[in-house]
């Protein structure tokens, strides 16, 4: 028989309701397409292909790699595509530091035949 | 002048014989020394198979040289033996002091920044110098 006024919730003090200000503007370098998850996540790294992966880290900061020898053929393999071209730094998640030297490297590789400028399909 | 380093990587016809090969890095080694350089590494990496058909090969014999001169044309000098030489069909020399002096100063610049971050204390610190004598009472927990 009493009263009882509805039970209000509480008032949000301080916002944490609606999540105010905090918008996620794409996360770190920013003015990127909103990922859209890789196809499986996990995919061969070569080849064409529309969707983002993972942001990935630089292999070579995660090993602390000071210098890419253009010796190792088998280790810049890893960076080309079948046709011999580079593969661009979105895919292979590469700093802009280490992609200049890679590419340097694949450069100087692909002059002494280590691997090869085009390949026919 | 400062000591420049260089990699020297050629490339011989496959059917090449040892004999023919060993004279030409004889000669190279000559031709180093008469330039004051000196030959740091040589090694032969066998036959290889080319990326691409290089003057109708599709192998070859790598040879890899390392060499340190103060004089840059000791360069000039060594391709033009290699260019000259019956089985050499490719040659590339790469300067690379640059390079490792770069290599150098990133580790010291990364060692240095690890050596600054403050450690985690080993031993529990130990910062009484002499224990308290005259007083009778003892320093709560100091350890």
């Amino acid at each position: 028989m009493a009263d009882q006024a509805p039970a209000q919730p509480p008032a949000p003090s301080g916002g944490g309701f609606h999540g105010g200000p905090r918008s996620h503007s794409g996360g770190p370098g920013g003015g990127r397409p909103p990922r859209e998850g890789g196809p499986g996540g996990g995919g061969p790294r070569k080849g064409k292909r529309q969707f983002f992966r993972k942001r990935k880290v630089c292999r070579f900061c995660v090993d602390k790699v000071d210098f890419i020898d253009y010796k190792k053929a088998d280790m810049l393999n890893a960076f080309v595509q079948d046709r011999g071209k580079i593969l661009p730094r979105r895919m292979t998640g590469t700093c802009s530091r280490h992609q200049r030297w890679l590419c340097e490297a694949i450069k100087r590789a692909r002059n002494i035949a280590l691997l090869s400028f085009a390949s026919e399909l | 002048m400062e000591e420049r380093l260089y990699d020297l990587i050629f490339i011989c016809r496959p059917a090449t014989p040892e004999e023919e090969i060993t004279k030409l890095t004889h000669t190279l080694e000559q031709a180093v020394a008469e330039h004051h350089g000196k030959v740091e590494k040589l090694e032969n990496w066998g036959t290889r198979r080319l990326a691409y058909r290089v003057a109708k090969n599709r192998e070859g014999i790598y040879i890899y040289l390392q060499i340190k001169s103060t004089q840059g044309d000791m360069v000039k000098e060594l391709e033009r033996r290699l260019k000259v030489a019956e089985p050499v069909i490719k040659y590339q020399t790469v300067r690379l002091d640059e390079d490792v002096k770069l290599q150098k100063k990133l580790i010291a610049r990364r060692e240095k920044k690890a050596a600054r971050r403050p450690r985690r204390p080993a031993a529990a610190p130990a910062t009484q110098a002499t224990p308290p004598a005259a007083p009778a009472e003892q320093p709560p927990a100091a350890s």
